[in-house]
């Protein structure tokens, strides 16, 4: 019980820290703390398929770029005002998120891995080759936020307050999805397809449906990073961002609720050292992915929960054994 | 009119050629081994580089070629036993996140040593000759790209179908422990196909750095493209791949002279309408 409770005062403590934020933080802290916000959404939706599904979905990036890409089209290029481009965005990111559901939740495994990598790739180069609707490498600019209920998001402030509030709620929804039979269900596919689908268990459509979700918490961190930065190019969806929000999730830890979020706060002020600290930042990252993938495979939250049930080095040995015999009987099945 | 249409359907016999290359040897891994290469694009890319440094340095194309595979060979055979052989066991994802992590790590060093602007090998006049077929004159070098390609696929199905090693592999593919205890080692077999798989992306690096340029970026495109290549065919499919290399080479080569914009949205098209029939691929078997 005491350990639940620690656990509660923490989590409070640190979201007070984060509600205060603006009135002790820089500006350069806050629009960094923005920009925390919707690549968690990100990662959100990454990690919440690997944990809930066992699958790597490398697409999620294409969601989140589709959602600026349209209201880039209707909002800025059309004029149309809130809240009608984001409906759209999110109606439009949805579809896109079922149709290619459809195809890619056919694959398993590798075969669904790779399949992620090529349509989030050919969504790249698609941004990057047309140039009569997207505009080429140039893209879209001149996002600017509006005013709702009387709140001013030009305001970076109230723009980090609403886009804290959005990233709340997201997670409590997430919670629920997760506690819900449905969530219960994916953990059960995760773990068996085939004994879930003779359970009567409809395997192929709660794993559309999961990809389905999965995108609009992509689509949502899209829209609120197209109004943070002001501007959608096709570098918003190139492999290495991809990268990065896969870093997120194992640096955070995959089998984590929290793991996402905890890992796009460190991926993110690590971005923001080492890209202070030299040019050669993709081989830095690269190095830290390396030694988190061989050393510590659970991410952070991982580490830290060993080191609060005291394993010692022999037990660790042995957890790691027991795991990447557990897993490769997941990536078997 | 006929011999622009000829033209297109020889550039894209040349790009399916290339494809084919790369395709093959992420096909023996992934498709075949399950082993998991993500840095496929980034082999290609540096053994491009170091074939161009040895072009330029010694004029000698064939040693460049030669060398950009053998090194690339060497570099899997490190790569395969220091750091990704010790992640084998843990699935797909530990896996994923090295090879990517290698290839964002080569694609950087590229980068700093060999700068952003785009690269080509120079050919030397005897190996590119103009030559006169069928009424229009093409690149000789593209011929010799398309030879090089039939005379790997032959090679690989006489190394996969016709020798001991061969069987071995295809069998330990069906079942990895009854191969093992019938005396063959497993992590010799995969070390060698992913050495042969490395080889053949830098091969491919050198051929494709000598009509195609190499940049920054190239890497992830040509992982793109050899990734379509081996999910259209089937994974572990050789006949598979040259197949999906020749028609992506089609569609690719007809889509920037028709519909210069929508190219990339073309390869899509088939690549959806082959999973929703067939999700193994076309000649895929079923898992």
């Amino acid at each position: 019980m005491g350990k639940k409770r620690l656990s509660l005062i923490l989590g409070i403590a640190v979201l007070v820290l984060l509600i205060l934020l603006p009135f002790y933080g820089s500006r350069y802290t806050i629009t960094t703390f923005t920009r925390i916000i919707y690549l968690a959404f990100l990662a959100l939706s990454v990690g919440t398929l690997v944990r809930q599904g066992g699958m790597i979905s490398l697409t999620q990036t294409a969601f989140f770029g589709a959602a600026g890409y349209i209201i880039g089209l209707l909002g800025v290029e059309r004029g149309w005002v809130f809240p009608l481009p984001e409906l759209i965005a999110i109606l439009g990111v949805l579809l896109m998120a079922f149709i290619l559901g459809l195809v890619v939740m056919r694959t398993h495994g590798t075969v669904f891995l790779m399949l992620t990598l090529a349509l989030g790739q050919i969504c790249w180069a698609f941004a990057r080759q047309n140039t009569s609707l997207l505009h080429g490498w140039a893209g879209i600019r001149g996002f600017r936020p509006f005013t709702v209920l009387g709140i001013d998001f030009t305001n970076p402030n109230n723009y980090y307050w609403g886009a804290l509030a959005l990233l709340l709620l997201g997670l409590f929804v997430l919670w629920l999805i997760t506690n819900s039979p449905f969530g219960l269900a994916l953990n059960g596919i995760r773990e068996s397809p085939k004994r879930m689908a003779s359970l009567g268990y409809p395997v192929y459509w709660l794993r559309v449906i999961l990809f389905v979700i999965t995108a609009l918490y992509a689509c949502v961190g899209g829209i609120i990073s197209v109004y943070a930065t002001g501007i959608i190019t096709p570098t918003t969806i190139q492999m290495s961002r991809t990268i990065l929000i896969l870093l997120m999730v194992i640096l955070g830890g995959s089998r984590y609720f929290w793991g996402p979020v905890v890992g796009a706060v460190i991926a993110v002020w690590l971005d923001v050292l080492i890209s202070q600290m030299t040019p050669r930042y993709n081989t830095v990252i690269g190095l830290i992915f390396v030694a988190v993938v061989v050393l510590a495979p659970n991410g952070i939250i991982g580490l830290l929960d060993d080191i609060r049930n005291g394993v010692k080095l022999p037990q660790l040995k042995r957890w790691w054994n027991s795991i990447s015999a557990k897993q490769s009987r997941d990536s078997s099945v | 009119m006929a011999t622009r249409y000829l033209i297109l359907i020889l550039n894209g016999l040349t790009q399916g050629a290339l494809f084919f290359i790369l395709g093959s040897g992420l096909t023996l891994t992934f498709g075949l081994m399950n082993v998991v290469n993500m840095s496929h694009g980034a082999f290609y890319l540096l053994s491009g580089y170091i074939a161009y440094s040895i072009v330029t340095s010694t004029g000698n194309w064939i040693l460049a070629v030669l060398v950009g595979g053998g090194f690339m060979a060497v570099f899997g055979l490190l790569f395969e036993r220091i750091l990704l052989k010790r992640v084998r066991d843990g699935g797909a994802l530990p896996q994923t996140l090295l090879t990517v992590a290698l290839s964002m790590v080569i694609a950087d060093l590229t980068l700093a040593i060999w700068g952003g602007t785009p690269l080509t090998l120079v050919v030397p006049r005897f190996l590119n000759p103009p030559i006169r077929l069928f009424g229009i004159t093409y690149p000789g070098f593209r011929y010799l790209l398309m030879i090089v390609a039939v005379a790997i696929a032959l090679v690989l199905y006489f190394l996969l179908y016709r020798t001991k090693f061969g069987i071995a592999v295809r069998a330990s593919v069906d079942d990895r422990e009854t191969v093992s205890a019938l005396g063959v080692r497993n992590d010799v077999i995969y070390v060698s196909m992913f050495v042969l798989a490395s080889f053949l992306a830098g091969i491919a690096g050198a051929l494709g750095g000598s009509y195609l340029s190499l940049s920054p970026g190239e890497d992830s495109t040509i992982l793109t493209y050899s990734l379509v290549v081996i999910i259209v065919g089937g994974m572990g499919s050789l006949g598979g791949a040259i197949v999906s290399a020749i028609l992506l080479g089609q569609i690719l080569s007809f889509g920037m002279a028709f519909a210069p914009q929508w190219s990339m949205f073309l390869v899509f098209v088939p690549m959806a309408i082959v999973l929703a029939v067939r999700p193994q691929g076309m000649f895929g078997k079923r898992v």
